[in-house]
């Protein structure tokens, strides 16, 4: 079924984002006695740092504050996995961006002129810049620039491939890509009368960032509040504290509020990345197609801190297994490695997506040995729904992986395209599967809270601790709220992001839509009950009677109590419900139990390929998705038709490129995310077979999307050239030299 | 190196004539701003900008807007780009322009960005003014001067200043155009080419990574030699841009055979 939004359905947040309207953490210039606060970066990709003298800066005018690594109050290490990021560097730096000072001061342009004043004098150090070679250089971190290897493995691997039939070995390369939100990096820090501080900033999770920052600054975490504000984008770059520490120890140092806000420039430097992935993956089959072995060897540039990388290698080797097939015997291992190349850590896919670009090429390059349709090659090797996961584990699918093939062979794109009458473009369809498992991995905690209540105004509230970055929850919780009470949209408040409310977890790994479900099914019911026993009592009405509606509560289709009445005349705090899950996870006595809930997606791609440029234009994109039932249809095309384009620029244009650990693009006219122009017309198709009954009906759609756009595109390009891309982004001026060779070879 | 300053304390000067425009420039090595949208990212890049601006001024006369003279259409150096798009004279003349601006940058950048600035940048109109042979009209500090602007380009002062160009009167020419770039809008050139059929030869040329180039030699090789040798294009083309700087053999490649597209499109008039 395909899926379509009308435009009524559009929250009411979407003009205001659209029209520039809507106001973010960074926009929050009229606070009184509001600072500026500047992060000076490192000039060197790895150098010791021999001195740091903010003398002169402390002398401009109207700077409040100059702060080095002495002024940290407390652990001056941050981050989610492994703290071994510094807030600001004592003696070392490991990657451009590094930060070694700040200033707070009364404009920007007075804090930029003191930065300048900052004297630095470096000791260059040898710049690791190769992650090939990064185990045999000298340690960034510790003992070793290898920051995890890990392995995952399966039957017999080696006899597998004795027996197979044909053997297909590839290396693949991913590009570093950038997330490229349209909000960079900001917020701001307020100092409280009590030597706390409240954060108001951009970021994924407002209670774990309680934590690292109370360490930080020294204070317990009671005094520390994290608001997280509406956040232009974010797509795993704000997961890792960003601004925070700083902005803190310059509220803290200055007793005023400190706004920092990255420019373009700085948010491409400093910010995190999704990790290059350079992989040789070898696959055997035998004569029939069925997939005997497959061995995998992965090496991932972290970068100058490990970030979220040991838990991206996890799921880069997770997906490494091809958890859609069934494979006799596998070898999946990987490594993670320092080196001076930026920071990588999260980022939409988390490692998943580059892996399944590589195991899709490969079922492909199988299928072209075979000489094999390569969706025949799928349809023999699919899991069904009955059988365990690729490691073995408990899995809960919505559709059957077979179905969805054949809803994907069934799509128009496989029609041959118009003809172009000049013969200058070549077309080609092409398509791939992917998985994705939802929640926070393997052996994470990994749970969440909400809460219900109705206020003293008469409105419904709803809290969750998700940060809204445009994703649509508020209006997919607005939906379910609606949907069970019967009530308006705009009977419905809904409240994000605030560290003082519930711990709903971090807004990431797909989760929060499986969350919001999970706690919407205990609080719903316990809430209406409140409400009805608060009604009956108020009108004397028989209180199963009730039920609640639009604007208030009913009997026999008459209102006879509005949401106002009731908060004014009942007691609204009593209705107050709170509830906590712990994210799904395989039954008891299952090993693995992460990645139980599944989701699928099959993307067909055409592409059109310049014969005469080697350029490539995707034209359409065809997905079909088997992810449980849609709550918010806007927001279900917005994931999944934006992520497949993040996918088109991670295979067509977008690259960080490093030499000698600098980055070779500095700003968005550098760096080539799509335009409008270059996203195609896309279609979503819907295939849900989960049953009234199934407990977890709702699955997070937030990275789908991008998980099977990739290899479908090089499938596509392959299907109009014969020629296949393995090395990301597609170089079109390589993509020429082979067609042209393949022109003189027909000559 | 010019002067810099921080951003904050950058003076904009504002003469009232092209005349003290010249003076201003000379005496203080300032550099002309107009849409600025040059200007500005290059220098927000390198954080480092000029003590003095030069601001140009639309309303001096022909420096803005399209009129058709004697020798051709006249085109004010501080038109923007959008204008340049959607003046009928220019469609008239130039009919591929409109669907080729599309491309070029942004609405916003476009609608700021000139067509003085884009050609003396060696934008992606320069390859078309070259093909086409554009006169420009230029204050200088020794006075005013008309000369073609392969010349110009040539033996430019650092302190001219362009008024304005006249493209010759070419309706009924045929003329192709195509930017290459790497993605579909608001890209950095890679290359874009002009092929430009005057009723008698086929003129080229290129801008982009290697520099605004008028492919002469291959213009000869396809009036004089074409018949008797096809096979040698590739070739001559490859060796005329190789040896004018363009490095990239991949881009060599592409640019050769948008040529050829182009040409065949002007032969055949479509």
């Amino acid at each position: 079924m395909e899926l379509k939004a009308q435009p009524a359905m559009a929250g009411t947040s979407v003009l205001q984002r659209i029209e520039g309207r809507f106001g973010y953490a960074t926009d929050q210039q009229h606070l009184p006695g509001l600072l500026h606060g500047v992060i000076l970066r490192s000039r060197h990709a790895h150098a010791r740092l021999l001195r740091v003298d903010t003398t002169r800066a402390r002398s401009m005018p109207g700077v409040r504050a100059v702060v080095t690594a002495a002024d940290v109050p407390g652990l001056n290490r941050f981050g989610i996995v492994v703290r071994d990021q510094p807030v600001l560097c004592e003696d070392r730096v490991r990657y451009e961006g590094d930060a070694i000072a700040a200033v707070a001061a009364d404009t920007l342009e007075q804090a930029r002129a003191a930065l300048a004043l900052i004297d630095v004098d470096y000791e260059p150090l040898v710049v690791v810049d190769q992650a090939e070679t990064a185990e045999q250089m000298a340690p960034l971190h510790g003992e070793s620039n290898v920051v995890a290897r890990d392995s995952l493995a399966r039957g017999d691997s080696n006899a597998a491939f004795a027996r197979c039939a044909v053997i297909v070995e590839h290396h693949y390369q991913t590009p570093r890509q950038m997330h490229a939100f349209m909000e960079t990096e900001g917020g701001v820090a307020i100092p409280d009368n009590n030597g706390g501080v409240a954060f108001r900033v951009g970021c994924q999770s407002g209670h774990r960032d309680v934590e690292q920052l109370a360490d930080i600054l020294g204070l317990k975490p009671s005094q520390v509040t994290v608001e997280a504000t509406p956040t232009g984008g974010a797509f795993g770059g704000k997961d890792e504290l960003t601004i925070q520490p700083v902005a803190g120890i310059l509220a803290l140092q200055t007793g005023f509020p400190v706004l920092i806000h990255l420019d373009r420039f700085e948010s491409c430097r400093v910010g995190i990345k999704r990790h290059p992935v350079s992989v040789v993956m070898t696959t055997g089959c035998d004569r029939q197609g069925r997939i005997l072995a497959h061995r995998v060897d992965a090496l991932l540039d972290t970068g100058a801190y490990a970030s979220l990388g040991p838990a991206v290698l996890e799921n880069f080797l997770d997906h490494a297994t091809a958890p859609l097939y069934r494979i006799e015997a596998y070898s999946v291992s990987g490594r993670l490695v320092y080196t001076n190349n930026g920071v990588s850590g999260a980022f939409r896919g988390f490692g998943g997506n580059q892996a399944t670009f590589a195991v899709e090429s490969q079922l492909d390059a199988l299928a072209g040995k075979l000489k094999m349709c390569p969706l025949q090659l799928r349809r023999i090797n699919l899991r069904t729904v009955d059988e365990p996961g690729s490691r073995g584990q408990a899995v809960r699918w919505t559709a059957p992986p077979t179905e969805v093939l054949a809803e994907a062979a069934a799509s128009p794109l496989w029609l041959p395209a118009a003809a172009d009458a000049c013969g200058r473009w070549l077309t080609g369809t092409g398509m791939a599967m992917g998985a994705q498992g939802n929640g926070l991995g393997d052996g994470l905690p990994d749970s969440g809270g909400g809460r219900m209540s109705l206020t003293a105004e008469g409105r419904i509230r709803l809290e969750f601790g998700f940060v809204d970055y445009g994703q649509n929850l508020v209006e997919a919780i607005t939906c379910l709220v609606c949907e069970a009470l019967g009530c308006a949209a705009s009977d419905v408040d809904v409240v994000l992001g605030n560290s003082r409310g519930p711990d709903s977890g971090p807004t990431s790994a797909s989760r929060s839509s499986v969350l919001v479900q999970g706690v919407l099914a205990t609080i719903l019911p316990r809430w209406q009950d409140r409400v009805r026993d608060q009604a009956a009592a108020l009108t004397d009405l028989p209180r199963d009677e009730l039920d609640s509606g639009p604007g208030g509560l009913f009997v026999n289709g008459q209102r006879v109590l509005s949401y106002q009445e009731l908060a004014k005349k009942g007691q609204p705090e009593q209705t107050m419900v709170d509830a906590s899950q712990e994210f799904p996870v395989a039954p008891e006595g299952n090993q693995p139990v992460g990645r139980y809930l599944q989701l699928q997606i099959a993307t067909v791609a055409r592409v059109a390929v310049d014969r005469l440029t080697g350029r490539v234009r995707v034209t359409e994109l065809h997905h079909i998705t088997a992810a449980g039932r849609v709550i918010y249809p806007p927001g279900y095309l917005g994931q999944i038709e934006g992520a497949a384009i993040m996918g088109l620029g991670m295979a067509l244009t977008e690259d960080m490129p490093t030499r000698e650990g600098r980055y070779l693009a500095d700003n968005l006219d550098q760096y080539m995310i799509p335009t409008m122009h270059d996203v195609p017309d896309q279609r979503v198709d819907i295939l849900d077979n989960t049953p009234e009954t199934d407990p977890f009906p709702v699955r997070g759609v937030g990275e789908l999307g991008i998980e099977a756009v990739v290899p479908a595109i090089c499938s596509a390009i392959e299907a109009a050239t014969g020629i296949r891309l393995r090395h990301l982004p597609v170089d079109a001026g390589s993509l020429l030299s082979a067609l042209c060779a393949q022109e003189e070879q027909r000559l | 190196m010019s002067p810099v300053t921080a951003r904050r304390a950058i003076r904009v000067l504002r003469p009232d004539s092209p005349g003290e425009a010249v003076r201003l420039a000379r005496q203080f090595r300032a550099p002309y701003t107009a849409g600025g949208t040059w200007l500005q990212p290059a220098h927000e890049r390198d954080q480092c900008w000029p003590e003095k601006l030069v601001a140009l001024n639309a309303s001096w006369p022909a420096f803005r807007g399209l009129e058709e003279g004697p020798d051709g259409l006249v085109v004010g150096a501080l038109t923007s780009l959008s204008e340049m798009a959607r003046h009928l004279l220019a469609r008239e003349y130039l009919p591929p322009l409109a669907v080729f601006l599309n491309q070029v940058a942004g609405p916003g950048v476009r609608a700021l960005g000139t067509v003085g600035g884009n050609l003396i940048v060696g934008g992606d109109l320069s390859a078309l003014a070259m093909a086409l042979d554009v006169r420009v009209d230029v204050v200088g500090h020794a006075g005013e001067r008309a000369l073609p602007l392969s010349l110009w380009l040539r033996e430019r002062a650092p302190d001219d200043l362009l008024r304005g160009f006249t493209i010759p009167d070419c309706r009924g020419w045929r003329m192709s155009l195509e930017k290459l770039g790497y993605r579909e809008r608001f890209s950095p050139t890679r290359a874009t080419l002009a092929c430009v059929h005057d009723g008698v030869r086929v003129r080229l040329a290129v801008s982009g990574e290697g520099g605004l180039l008028r492919l002469a030699a291959t213009e000869a090789f396809v009036h004089d030699q074409a018949a008797s040798a096809p096979g040698d294009f590739g070739a001559v083309i490859d060796r005329e841009l190789a040896a004018h700087g363009w490095q990239d053999p991949d881009l060599r490649m592409a640019l050769r055979r948008m040529t050829e597209g182009l040409l065949s499109e002007v032969a055949l008039g479509t």
